[in-house]
């Protein structure tokens, strides 16, 4: 048995050898996949209670992968935010001094989130550039109402 | 409504989210249905020997002991019961649930068609390298009951 707590390496592992098999297009398959097929539950919250559900999701998670991390909800300004002070599994995977973890590890994130929120009606940007000290962020914003994100002008002109 | 904000620190929390064994299970179905069997056990071969190297070395210094604490700590960290029965050449764990299935089963996770060989693999690889050898006695899909057997390899 696999225990949870190395999971991790196990999926660090994963990305390498579908990497071997198939290229990066085989590991961005299986992103796609695995956001299609495992994260239903944080689909459903965000269905059912908007930005809310991103609260609840990772309420959830970030405190069961024991991260450390800040977490803002504004549901008036439409923005849900998470600032990841120190990500546990990229973490565990710089302290490993035996085994060298994915290339592009913290991508994965970026592909399963945006790829549920967006079509949900959302805006997903995600902040990679300390991910080598373990540090990102997400926000998750509203989308704009779609005659504004088309150009449409805010306001009639006189003429 | 005001804005909500939510700060941890690590040490506010115990590291355990099961939910991963229903992230690895998607893992391998994918690489089954993609690759094939023999890709799974390949994949989890090479995790096993990378990641549990220092295990490994241990099993070769300390014996089997060293993989009766290590089944130890998984079964008490995971909250499963396991009967772990050791001998000088011999190392018996008999599992009654799997952790891991069960915690899949009652949340609706996939469980998937290979996942024995997270056992079966992992456990061969373990002794890779090393005097013993490993023997996957019985297993249920369902539950993932099982009776696994480590054993000194004859000389």
């Amino acid at each position: 048995m696999i225990p949870c707590t190395d999971f991790i390496p196990a999926y660090s592992q994963l990305f390498k050898s579908l990497e071997r098999l198939g290229g990066k297009a085989a590991v961005l398959d299986f992103w796609e996949y695995l956001s299609d097929n495992f994260l239903g539950n944080l689909k459903e919250l965000v269905e059912a209670h908007g930005l809310r559900g991103c609260w609840l999701y990772w309420s959830h998670t970030l405190n069961e992968e024991a991260a450390d991390f800040t977490m803002e909800l504004d549901e008036e300004a439409g923005e849900f935010r998470i600032v990841m002070h120190a990500c546990p599994s990229k973490g565990l995977l710089l302290n490993l001094e035996h085994v060298e973890p994915y290339r592009d590890y913290c991508e994965h994130c970026d592909v399963l989130y945006r790829r549920v929120l967006e079509p949900l009606g959302f805006e997903c940007t995600v902040d990679m550039s300390e991910c080598d000290r373990a540090q990102c962020s997400l926000t998750v914003r509203r989308r704009a109402p779609e005659a504004r994100t088309r150009g449409t002008p805010l306001l009639a002109t006189s003429d | 409504m005001a804005k909500e904000v939510m700060r941890r620190q690590a040490s506010d929390n115990e590291y355990l989210h099961k939910d991963f064994h229903g992230a690895l299970s998607t893992g391998i179905e994918y690489l089954d249905t993609h690759y094939g069997e023999q890709a799974v056990k390949d994949y989890l071969r090479e995790f096993a020997v990378t990641f549990y190297a220092p295990l490994i070395r241990e099993i070769s210094e300390r014996g089997l002991a060293a993989l009766s604490d290590h089944f130890w700590q998984v079964y008490e960290r995971e909250g499963g019961d396991a009967e772990i029965r050791l001998t000088e050449d011999e190392l018996l764990i008999n599992v009654p649930a799997c952790p891991a299935v069960m915690h899949m089963r009652k949340n609706g996770y996939h469980v998937a068609r290979r996942w024995v060989e997270t056992t079966r693999t992992v456990n061969e690889a373990l002794c890779e390298g090393t005097p013993f050898a490993a023997e996957l006695v019985e297993y249920d899909e369902q539950t993932g009951r099982s009776r696994q057997r480590f054993y000194r390899r004859a000389r």
